[in-house]
């Protein structure tokens, strides 16, 4: 496959905003040219972030019209999706023309860099709109009342899914506790505000199944979050039979609240700890400053010296941490140093001080220096 | 709003036109669109079939304007630009359509089409806006009756090629835009029949009527008040030569009454006289296209370069 040409400036300008300001993790999928002989592409194919997946968007340009307004062409299962007529039947000529004027299509101006990142997000509200009345359009009695008690919840996205080869489900994603995550954390690294949603995945029940099956629950979280807090581990309440969301998500989010402060005085645990390395072992060479997850610490006995490192996990002091020995005077055929498998066999108590979970860890260094470097002279004879 | 869209079952298309719009299409540097022109043909009711109660004759029984209708594409205009006649959010300018859309004129706007290369055969977003606003605007405002159809058909294109430009593939969709009773109008795709020579067209040229750009030629009588020239034969004979000029070069009206009446050892040499001349003209013309098209090529090539200059792209 050759390589495509690229984008002219002024819609690479637009598509750089886009990326960069969202708050949505909008991507690219490919970039192509439909143009004769063109220097330049004019179409890509935008993934947009729904539902906690993506649908594509294919955005097409016009290289030698690079002041015209894109158009887009939606997914093969969004054929009803028409953001440019009337979008309900309640949507008079007045109102779509006032809608329409408001839109940024309606003067486009190609130098603005914004104006792709303001239609996308134009039309992605729209699409959470359509997916909503999609829904609302499914005769399920359980889903009505979901759909009343719960579509109020800011955020909240619904679709439908829907295939030749499977029954109809309706996917609801809401995002869960109203604090910004990003605040809890001291020196926050994320750009992007951190969120978790739950999943709810409800089976549309047919008329003649007596009771409805429950739905599969899941919690996501942004993909930047795993480094406080790993929502797989998050022990979810169970969904009694006839419950509904609106009495689910009020436990579940009590329970998650208490895990995410957990997991924020965790990481003062994790500081405390690396910072306890330092009376016995010299201050580390390297360190997670912000999450406090892995440290580095050089160690010497007579003339071998070898770095440990420290990899704690986010159920610190729970969980003890993971040491892996690596020797700076030793290495194999390819070149890289000599690493121990990870070493977690050693005592441990999470209700010692930091100061004793330092010199315990010391003092199973101290025996284990010596079969570390029978093991790497055995791996260099090898 | 049901009442004035046709139900379309079929669309069919010259071969000649098809191939016409193709070679726009891929000559064209980037995407193209356009206007279709033609007719709408009534199609014989299909077989009354009690068996199934979803069959389109039984949803239309009763309604003699919903009987089915084929949609004959003969003719259509590109300008080589794209969204000439409608906006960036798929609203037509009803003046840029206006000329095309006079209802005297045969043959009548069908609806539109857009090439665009590399893409899903899908109908986007715009294109969706645009087929609605082109069968909404162009509200026929003649005193024919009964009304003529409004322009409901839409023809996607799109084209490919290998990246050593060994094989070109051009692939083509039709939709008919059908009116729902309340919202807006869904474009539904429809079979698209490309016409030929063979035996399988002959219901075509069965229902063909020849459309002849000839003026009536008068049967020369010898007759002295038949002779005498009266204002209204002068006019007559001037729109006469105004029509036969148009289809032959140098041939008077004169000459055409020769092709009638008595004298039927003349019609040989006559008539081949008159296909000399239209030939003659036809090469007239085609050294004219030629001629305009190098230098439309020409300013649109001056036109790319100021657009690009103007983008900031050299």
């Amino acid at each position: 496959m050759v390589s495509e040409p690229p984008l002219p400036p002024s819609i690479s300008a637009q598509l750089k905003y886009l990326l960069v300001h969202s708050p949505h993790p909008f991507r690219i999928e490919q970039i192509w040219s439909g143009c004769k002989n063109s220097r330049f592409s004019d179409r890509f194919t935008l993934l947009v972030p729904f539902c906690l997946d993506y649908v594509k968007w294919d955005i097409i340009y016009n290289a030698f019209y690079p002041f015209s307004a894109p158009d887009i062409v939606f997914s093969l299962d969004d054929e009803e999706f028409r953001p440019l007529l009337p979008v309900s039947d309640r949507e008079g000529g007045a109102e779509i023309q006032a809608r329409l004027m408001r839109s940024s299509l309606w003067d486009w101006n190609s130098k603005d860099p914004s104006r792709l990142f303001k239609l996308v997000h134009e039309m992605r509200d729209l699409y959470v709109q359509y997916q909503r009345r999609r829904v609302g359009e499914v005769n399920d009695a359980r889903l009505k009342f979901e759909i009343s008690t719960i579509l109020s919840r800011e955020g909240i996205e619904v679709c439908l899914i829907s295939g030749p080869d499977k029954s109809e489900e309706v996917k609801f994603v809401v995002p869960l506790l109203d604090v910004n995550l990003n605040k809890l954390v001291h020196a926050c690294p994320w750009k992007q505000e951190q969120k978790i949603y739950l999943q709810v995945v409800f089976p549309v029940s047919k008329s003649y199944s007596l009771a409805p099956l429950a739905p599969r629950i899941k919690l996501v979280s942004s993909s930047q979050l795993k480094d406080l807090l790993s929502v797989e581990d998050v022990k979810l309440p169970s969904w009694v039979d006839g419950m509904c969301m609106a009495e689910y998500l009020p436990s579940l989010e009590d329970t998650l609240i208490v895990q995410v402060m957990e997991a924020v005085a965790f990481v003062g645990a994790r500081r405390r700890f690396i910072e306890a390395l330092v009376p016995k072992f010299g201050r580390p060479l390297e360190a997670d400053p912000i999450f406090c997850r892995k440290a580095t610490i050089l160690a010497v006995t007579g003339v071998f010296t070898f770095l440990v490192h420290f990899s704690l996990s986010t159920h610190f002091p729970k969980q003890q941490p993971t040491l892996i020995l690596q020797s700076s005077q030793h290495f194999n055929s390819q070149g890289a140093p000599i690493m121990s498998p990870p070493l977690n066999n050693y005592p441990w108590s999470p209700r010692w001080d930091a100061a004793e979970m330092v010199e315990r860890i010391f003092d199973f260094l101290v025996k284990e220096c010596t079969s570390f470097k029978t093991y790497c002279l055995d791996a260099v004879v090898q | 709003m049901a009442d004035d869209s046709l139900l379309v079952e079929k669309i069919t298309i010259s071969g000649a036109t098809l191939a016409s719009i193709l070679q726009r299409f891929s000559s064209s540097p980037g995407d193209v669109d356009g206007l279709l022109f033609g007719h709408f043909i009534r199609l014989p009711p299909p077989d009354p079939n009690d068996d199934d109660p979803s069959s389109s004759y039984s949803a239309a029984v009763g309604s003699t304007t919903l009987a089915p209708f084929a949609a004959s594409i003969t003719g259509y205009f590109c300008s080589g630009a794209p969204m000439t006649f409608y906006d960036s959010v798929g609203r037509i300018d009803p003046h840029s359509v206006r000329r095309a859309s006079d209802q005297d004129r045969l043959p009548i706007l069908l609806g539109w089409f857009c090439g665009r290369r590399r893409t899903h055969l899908r109908p986007s977003m715009r294109e969706i806006a645009v087929s609605n606003s082109l069968f909404e605007t162009l509200t026929p405002a003649s005193a024919v009756d009964p009304a003529p159809p409004r322009p409901c058909i839409f023809l996607l294109l799109s084209f490919s090629s290998t990246e050593n430009l060994a094989i070109h593939t051009h692939e083509y969709r039709g939709f008919h835009l059908r009116r729902k009773p309340v919202g807006s109008g869904v474009l539904e795709p429809r079979s698209l029949h490309i016409v030929n020579i063979g035996p399988d067209f002959r219901g075509q040229y069965g229902s063909f009527s020849p459309d002849s750009a000839l003026p009536w030629m008068p049967l020369r009588v010898e007759d002295e008040l038949a002779q005498k020239e009266t204002l209204r034969s002068l006019q007559d004979k001037a729109a006469g030569q105004l029509l036969l000029d148009s289809a032959a070069d140098g041939f008077t009206m004169e000459r055409l009454a020769h092709l009638i009446g008595p004298g039927v050892a003349e019609y040989a040499s006559e008539l081949e006289d008159l296909y000399r001349n239209m030939l003659l003209k036809l090469e007239g013309l085609a050294r004219l296209v030629e001629k305009s098209s190098a230098r439309v090529l020409e300013q649109e090539n001056k036109n790319l370069k100021i657009r690009c200059r103007l983008a900031g792209l050299e």
